[in-house]
């Protein structure tokens, strides 16, 4: 049946899904309420059609700026740059963070044709008062920013990002610090306890 | 399933599920293999460290034929994680890893794993100075092994053998060069220049040895470019290769963020 398969292929696609368990999910929707099964399409498309990268951090959002961004109440000498959005929970999650926060929306990967280009890095400078890579127009409020944490994942590809954004940052006067040692080596942020996140935070080093 | 204790060197890994990886490996005895390691994004993972470039005895449940197998451990031996400090040592390392995924052949070759897990030592090891040359030398030595190698000794046309002091033209395509005679230069003749001094410094990147290093190396990465572009990956970009430039680049202060 044509629009089974069509659901099915679908779910496929998603990651960790196989063809036996996209099946499985397929047949699980058509025994649900249709009421149900509507909730889910609504969702999907409301997602799909509002949620966005904040045009200021890179965070998927509603609203522009996101709440992160617009909240008059967060710290607005540090930014705290990530690798995923998913990864900005894991850090709030803790509550020791104060500051605004940078998603890449990855990691360096030279094998996967992940270079600079690849990650939201062009509106990092304008943020720290340093010139835009693309137009050479400078935005944002100079010397607001005290100090910029990486908090790339501790992964080889992690620490190479690290060591790009060093060298990016740095020439602008703003201090750069790196999430210390003390998280799983191979993991993924997000996937972190708190309190080993906390730890990391507090120990932070320079770069 | 037969299980076997593997020497093993991560060449690149994607994450499968939220707590699981796909991992590409070098082995030692039997060529690269894709593995999954389940639940290796734990933060308590039995496996330790599985990221690119670490070095280890991979426990695997072989099925031969199937395309994806089974990781059950990983005793690492050498980490190489201190190869992410460095953008021109990343990126390097990088480029040793894809020319081994693009050539990859479950054959086993235990020369390829020795030099692979050498030009990473090497890699890690060097000085500022030095890590160009290393690059350079453990990139060509990788292409030797996988059996790509230039004839620099004899011309291509004559047959006859090329003396120590001899400028002779390299001709990418065919692999090999041709003396002056055969070809003297000028639009028609087929290659490029390959001064006797370049042609020494290759001769030695050929079988590892980085020193004494060239003084200039720009001439060195457009030839490694063109030599891979044409014998190793067929035309298609070298995303690795690609990266490291830019890094080398922005080392030498001529373009990069230090000037954004
Ligand atoms: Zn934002
Ligand atoms: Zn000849």
């Amino acid at each position: 049946m044509p629009l089974i398969d069509d659901l099915t292929a679908e779910l496929a696609r998603l990651p960790g899904i196989g063809r036996k368990t996209a099946l499985r999910l397929t047949y699980h929707l058509l025994k649900r309420p249709a009421d149900e099964v509507r909730r889910l399409a609504r969702a999907l498309e409301s997602v799909a059609e509002r949620v966005r990268p904040c045009t200021v951090c890179g965070n998927l959002t509603e609203q522009q700026p996101c709440a992160l961004c617009g909240n008059p109440r967060r710290d607005p000498t540090l930014i705290c740059v990530v690798e995923e959005s998913s990864d900005i929970g894991a850090i709030e999650r803790t509550g020791e963070y104060r500051g605004l926060y940078h998603v890449l929306g990855g990691r360096l990967s030279p094998l996967e044709g992940i270079g600079p280009d690849e990650l939201n890095l062009r509106s990092l400078l304008p943020r720290l008062g340093g010139a835009d890579a693309g137009t050479g127009a400078t935005a944002g409020a100079p010397g607001v920013i005290r100090e910029v944490i990486v908090a790339t994942n501790p992964s080889v590809e992690g620490e190479a990002t690290a060591v790009y954004l060093q060298q990016l940052v740095r020439p602008l006067g703003v201090r750069v610090t790196r999430l210390a040692r003390g998280l799983p080596v191979g993991g993924d942020l997000e996937y972190a306890d708190g309190v080993t996140i906390a730890e990391a935070l507090a120990g932070r080093r320079e770069l | 399933m037969p299980v076997l204790l593997l020497e093993s060197i991560v060449l690149q890994t994607f994450p499968y599920s939220e707590t699981s990886k796909i991992l590409r490996l070098l082995t030692r005895t039997h060529g690269v293999r894709s593995a999954l390691a389940r639940g290796a994004m734990r933060p308590k993972s039995k496996y330790g460290l599985l990221e690119p470039f670490a070095e280890g005895l991979a426990t695997f449940h072989l099925r031969e034929g199937r395309e994806l197998q089974t990781l059950s451990g990983f005793e690492l031996t050498r980490s190489h994680q201190a190869l992410g400090r460095n953008l021109v040592r990343f990126g390097g390392a990088s480029l040793l890893a894809e020319l081994v995924l693009r050539t990859a052949s479950e054959e086993s070759h235990p020369a390829l794993f020795d030099a692979l897990s050498a030009g990473l030592a090497h890699l890690e090891a060097a000085s500022d100075e030095q890590v160009e040359a290393v690059a350079l030398a453990e990139c060509w030595n990788l292409v030797a092994h996988l059996g790509f190698a230039p004839s620099l000794d004899e011309c291509l046309a004559c047959g006859r053998a090329i003396g120590e002091d001899e400028d002779v033209r390299l001709d990418h395509a065919a692999g090999a060069v041709l003396c002056a005679k055969c070809a003297p230069g000028g639009t028609s003749s087929p290659g490029r220049p390959l001064p006797a001094f370049a042609r020494a410094t290759l001769g030695r990147f050929l079988r590892g040895v980085a020193w004494p290093a060239p003084e200039r190396t720009g001439a060195h990465w457009a030839l490694l470019r063109r030599f891979l572009l044409h014998h190793v990956v067929e035309g298609s970009e070298l995303r690795s290769l690609e990266f490291l430039e830019s890094a080398l680049q922005e080392r030498s202060g001529t373009g990069g963020p230090d000037d954004a």
